[in-house]
């Protein structure tokens, strides 16, 4: 594994809250296509270091560097052209989606606010949708009107638009029916193989973790720890 | 005093602590602000044979300190009220204490009674809901939290003390005067209290601990009795709101009961501008409910104990009341009809051959003293009542809206506004400005708008904490993109309905500064001040007092059963999307009318509700 | 279809059982027996009635809920109670001496503003006529039983002052209090890390073998039926899918939906080593580092107030055929205990693994 061609290379990653140190010198690294899961039971520290490699909350100690740039001297400026680059999907399949919007307007809104709709842009949703496995015309509704399942999918559709390279998966599946898990992971397989995505895979559930990780590594009260 | 007010608060008190200052400072202020020249006044207060020489007026504005600005005052008047010293009346030329200490007496006896009955009335409420398990006693006891006082004090004298002649409707002279006024007084509070408690505990009741002490055989007496200890300590500070609220209704339960206590003596003192005795009593006012307020967290403290004092104990969204829509829809349309067919008529024209006549089909209502037309009256009423509200209503949503991304200021004014009830607003307002609509308007303005910005900071608060508007920010969306396409439209849709559904409650305050003589001036037909106008003649006419009276029920039931129907079809809107996010991460099943914890379509009436009893 | 006579050992026996909210119909038909000391899994995704049967086991539905059907419940020996429309006084009469439930979300289920060996001795003095020295005596007991350290001053102490792990044997404590015949635990390990999830079905285990009491376990989680449990019902929007022994139907699973359900899981074991279990037939990742797809059910659970006619999993089955979309199937007796709900369960391969395979999109 080479350092410099690493996609995201976190260095001494440390994150307080007042007096509480949630994360406290974490390093790991994630290269282009390949996933690194991040294990541990609730309460380790893993959402915080989610947060923090997205540069959602500024982390207190450490380095972030993505695509050889380090994330953490740029201000919240020269930060947000670089964002669509990674992209987050949470473990509520609900949470990514504005309630008051529809599905489709969710999807699009990357391109909008990258500045890269146009005429093209409701043909770029349907592909977008039907790449996930969603038929386009649940694009007209409203998130509650979906099952999680398909919530999640159109979440997963909506990080795509963003055209990442990253996916910084935040317990994609825990959420959703037993039934359904194994489709959205199989989905994100799929977007592996064929987009090239690294990901970021949060999970507590070790079977699915040897499954579907190259890597993996096991974090504990803010540490990581030989897995 | 200062003691009282930091353990009465915690972490907010300072906030609290400047407000208290401000509305201090206005007092004080309050001959300065007032502009009016009180020289004369005084002159013939302190000797009838002096005359009013030029000389000896600018002795006496001298003597007053008048001229000297207003810091220097308010520093005499500060400087007085530390020795004890609260001036001497204008009008009377006596010293103000003893009238207010008289005043003060009176008036503690009859808060007293009325928390009694605010008490016992709650409990009776809160009854059916614990032994039968889950009721709706909730609807009911809105209905009596929503008449307003004065209102309830007028009918009182009607039925009990005219129609009946069963007890003493005016004076303070042994127990029997006592009862009307203080069943007018804690009639509502009982109500509000009753909500409080009624509402909150069917979603207590479905707390999950519940199932646990059901499923392991705890007697449903023990769960009841720990449901309500469950529900008390985080309702104490509203209990306390409660009783500042009876401050307010005390104005107007003594003024139409001629009880000589602090209320009447504070409204007088506005209404002959007696300014040294009207800051006196507005004192003595805003210390009684700064004690309840104390008294009510002391409560709070002694039920809670130590170990869970920093618990930080919340109680479930409590579940609205369900209505039918044709109930708001019926009330609607009543007072949209009769509205419309005063409107169409003269409500000025005066005719001295037609005094007092009962409702015929000339005139469908009567007539009043001056033998006006009482349907013209209350349809133009109406205009004055209800229009100014919806002003005051449009104001407080944009104040609101603006400063609800600024949740320390709208938090902080959130308690003052609270803790003054419209009335001494009112009472303030007109001392300064003198009695009109635009000061009526003022005052409830003044207290209208930190409610409705508080629910628009905590659903700022709670859009902004949200994982969509974190997902915004990841694919790299400025914080003006972020503010207008999420965060002000999903605060907007709410704060606005609560807006709405506040209209009836603020038009019932104006309604109640117009009766007290603090709004709309004679000859104007508002609906407080024609029910005020028609106590002179109320046993010979009583269908000049029910005509406004009936209005302003209707008016109450409207802002109940409106809100009722708004909250509950939000909920059942929210409760599908709540019930799927929360299926699917517990996996629990998907009940059609599953209890909800879903907040965000909530229309902020939980924690204001005290600020919203109006009157 | 007529009610069967409860199995003659049976301590809790349901036939028929139907739960609606109005005219919607959310269980549909469930029938069981529970032995003494047996554990029974009730398996099931969101919407599939499973909580509303644990709730309907206790008599403690929500209002608005109509229950039709029959819930026996041993009271004295050789004779039964009627839960289904029973009295109020009649249920609080059997809850926590006969049956108790160990509620979902065990995090929330102590009441935040009473000690905890209050709660617990509120329980023992509601069932048994004890004073209150000695209700909290069993209640320190009790916690002590359960693993809790110097029980004594942690009894006096509020859920808040509780670590998770301490508040969830609480919960388990109370429910096990009064000694109850079956305890009722609706996904008692939900929503919680897998280390947490062993240890609560470990004091569960433990509690239930010291009082002697049949457990039956409310859960969607398979790799804990197959660990802690002696039969199992799988449930499907409010039916019966398949019943049975445990290892009958995990190892030999002849309804489509718990084949699915089974193959869909990522093998237990660890990566690449090449054998194939009965179960964890999905192809594992190879030397490319290219991912592999696990079998998975198409499609999504259905809510209750849009199941489809016929067999309510039809839309996602890949064995559907015609009949499926007109009748609703069994349950047929396949073998020892064994009842499935399903046309073709004669026809559902072993393993399932292929039948689930998606093919890229």
């Amino acid at each position: 594994m080479n350092q410099p061609t690493a996609l995201l290379d976190v260095r001494d990653l440390v994150v307080r809250y007042g007096t509480v140190t949630a994360v406290d010198h974490v390093s790991f690294t994630v290269d282009a296509g390949e996933t690194l899961a991040l294990n541990g039971p609730s309460g380790c520290g893993k959402s915080s270091t989610v947060a923090a490699v997205l540069q959602l909350r500024r982390p207190d100690g450490g380095r972030v560097r993505f695509e050889g740039r380090e994330l953490t001297t740029l201000t919240e400026r020269e930060l947000r052209p670089l964002r669509p680059r990674m992209q987050p999907v949470f473990q509520d399949p609900y949470g990514s989606l504005s309630p008051r919007h529809r599905v489709r307007d969710s999807v699009a809104e990357p391109l909008r606010v990258q500045g890269r709709w146009d005429a093209t842009g409701p043909a770029r949703v349907a592909a977008l949708l039907d790449r996930v496995g969603l038929d386009p015309a649940y694009g007209d509704r409203f998130p509650h009107e979906l099952s999680g399942g398909q919530c999640q999918r159109a979440g997963i559709a909506r990080a795509l638009a963003s055209e990442p390279r990253l996916l910084v998966l935040d317990e994609p599946v825990s959420a959703l029916d037993p039934s359904v898990r194994a489709g959205v992971l199989n989905l994100l397989a799929d977007l592996q193989d064929d987009l090239g995505l690294a990901y970021l895979f949060i999970c507590h559930d070790r079977a699915v973790v040897r499954h579907f990780a190259d890597r993996a590594v096991e974090m504990r009260g803010g540490r990581l720890v030989p897995a | 005093m200062r003691e009282t007010v930091r353990k009465s608060v915690g972490p907010a008190g300072l906030t609290r602590f400047v407000c208290l200052l401000a509305v201090l400072a206005a007092v004080g202020l309050l001959p300065w602000l007032s502009g009016r020249d009180p020289a004369l006044t005084v002159l013939r207060a302190r000797s009838a044979e002096q005359e009013a020489t030029p000389e000896a007026l600018a002795a006496i504005r001298d003597d007053l300190g008048l001229d000297a600005g207003p810091l220097s005052l308010l520093g005499r008047w500060a400087s007085g009220l530390l020795r004890g010293d609260l001036g001497t009346s204008w009008v009377s030329g006596t010293d103000v204490l003893p009238s207010v200490v008289s005043g003060l007496q009176v008036s503690l006896g009859l808060m007293g009674a009325a928390f009694a009955v605010a008490v016992l009335l709650a409990g009776a409420l809160v009854a059916p809901v614990l032994l039968r398990g889950r009721g709706t006693a909730g609807a009911f006891a809105a209905m009596l939290a929503a008449v307003p006082e004065f209102l309830l004090a007028t009918v009182a004298l009607l039925v009990c003390g005219v129609g009946l002649g069963l007890l003493p409707t005016s004076g303070w002279a042994g127990p029997e005067y006592l009862v009307l006024p203080a069943i007018a007084l804690g009639v509502p509070a009982g109500g509000l209290l009753g909500r409080l408690v009624a509402d909150a505990l069917p979603a207590v009741l479905d707390e999950r601990w519940v199932e646990l002490w059901r499923g392991a055989g705890v007697s449903r007496a023990r769960v009841s009795a720990a449901a309500l200890r469950r529900v008390l300590p985080p309702l104490v500070p509203q209990f306390g709101m409660a009783a500042v609220g009876l401050t307010g209704g005390a104005v107007a339960v003594e003024t139409v009961f001629a009880v000589p206590g602090i209320g009447r003596t504070a409204l007088g003192a506005a209404k002959s501008q007696d300014l040294p005795l009207l800051q006196g009593s507005i004192l003595a006012l805003l210390a009684l409910g700064l004690v309840a307020g104390a008294l009510a967290a002391l409560a709070r403290r002694r039920l809670l104990g130590p170990a869970l004092r920093d618990a930080g104990l919340t109680l479930p969204a409590a579940r609205p009341v369900r209505t039918h829509p044709a109930v708001p829809l019926t009330l609607a349309v009543l007072l949209l009809v009769t509205i419309g067919w005063g409107l169409l008529r003269d409500p000025y024209a005066v005719d001295t051959t037609a005094r007092l006549l009962p409702p015929s089909w000339t005139h469908p209502l009567g007539t009043d003293g001056l033998g006006r037309d009482v349907l013209a009256r209350l349809g133009h009423g109406a205009a004055s009542t209800v229009g100014t509200a919806a002003a005051v209503c449009a104001l407080s949503l944009l104040a609101a809206l603006a400063l609800g991304f600024l949740p320390r200021v709208a938090e902080g004014a959130s308690d003052i506004a609270n803790a003054l009830p419209p009335v001494i607003a009112g009472i303030l307002v007109a001392a300064a400005a003198g009695p009109g609509t635009r000061g009526a308007a003022l005052a409830v303005a003044l207290i209208s708008w930190p409610p409705l910005a508080a629910h628009a900071a905590a659903l700022v608060q709670e859009v902004r904490a949200s994982t969509f508007l974190t997902a915004q920010r990841a694919i790299g969306a400025d914080p003006w993109w972020i503010l207008t396409r999420h965060v002000l439209p999903s605060v907007a849709a709410p704060v606005t309905r609560h807006a709405i559904l506040r209209l009836p409650g603020i038009a019932l305050a104006l309604a109640s500064l117009g009766f007290l003589g603090l709004g709309a001036q004679p000859p104007t037909p508002e609906w407080g001040l024609l029910l005020d106008e028609s106590r002179a003649y109320v046993e010979r006419a009583p269908w000049a007092a029910l005509a406004p009276a009936v209005a302003l029920a209707l008016l109450a039931g409207l802002a109940v059963s409106g809100a009722a129907y708004t909250q509950g079809r939000a909920r059942r809107r929210g409760s599908r999307r709540a019930d799927r996010r929360r299926t699917n991460e517990t996996n629990r099943p998907r009940y059609p009318q599953a209890p909800t914890d879903d907040r965000d379509d909530r229309d902020g009436n939980d924690e204001t509700l005290a600020g919203a009893r109006h009157a | 279809m007529p009610v069967a006579p409860a199995a003659p050992d049976a301590l809790l026996s349901v036939r028929d059982l139907r739960v609606a909210f109005g005219a919607l119909e959310v269980v549909r038909g469930l029938s069981f027996d529970v032995r003494p000391r047996e554990v029974l899994a009730l398996v099931g995704e969101s919407g599939a009635g499973k909580s509303l049967t644990a709730r309907a086991l206790l008599g403690m539905l929500p209002r608005g809920t109509t229950t039709s059907g029959s819930v026996r419940l041993r009271d004295e020996p050789g004779s039964y109670a009627e839960l289904v429309g029973a009295t109020r006084p009649a249920l609080a009469a059997l809850r926590g001496r006969r049956i108790a439930l160990v509620p979902q979300d065990a995090l929330s289920a102590l009441s935040p503003v009473h000690p905890v060996g209050d709660q617990l001795a509120a329980a023992v003095r509601s069932v048994a006529g004890v004073s209150r020295s000695q209700a909290r005596a069993r209640a320190v007991a009790a916690l002590d039983r359960v693993g809790i350290p110097d029980a004594t001053r942690r009894a006096r102490a509020y859920p808040h002052e509780y670590s998770g792990g301490m508040r969830q044997r609480a919960v388990i404590a109370m429910a096990t209090i009064n000694e109850p015949d079956v305890v009722v635990a609706d996904e008692p390990t939900t929503a919680l890390d897998a280390e947490l999830q062993d240890q609560v079905l470990r004091v569960l285990g433990e509690q239930r073998e010291a009082v002697g009491a049949a457990l039956v376990l409310v859960t969607h989680d398979l790799g804990v039926v197959r660990d802690h449990t002696d039969r199992v019902l799988v449930m499907y929007a409010g039916r019966q899918v398949e019943q049975g022994p445990t290892h009958r139907v995990l190892d030999r699973p002849r309804a489509p939906y718990t084949a699915g359900l089974l193959a869909s899981l990522p093998p237990e074991d660890g990566p690449a080593d090449g054998a194939d279990g009965p179960v964890g037939g999905a192809p594992r990742r190879g030397g490319s580092g290219r991912l592999r797809r696990l079998p998975a059910i198409p499609g999504s659970p259905p809510a209750p107030d849009a199941l489809p006619p016929g067999c309510a999993f039809a839309p996602r089955c890949p064995l559907v055929e015609d009949r499926c979309h007109r009748e609703e199937p069994g349950p047929w007796t396949v073998g020892d205990g064994h009842e499935v709900s399903c046309h073709r369960w004669d026809e559902v391969p072993y393993p399932a693994t292929e039948l689930f395979l998606e093919r890229p999109a």
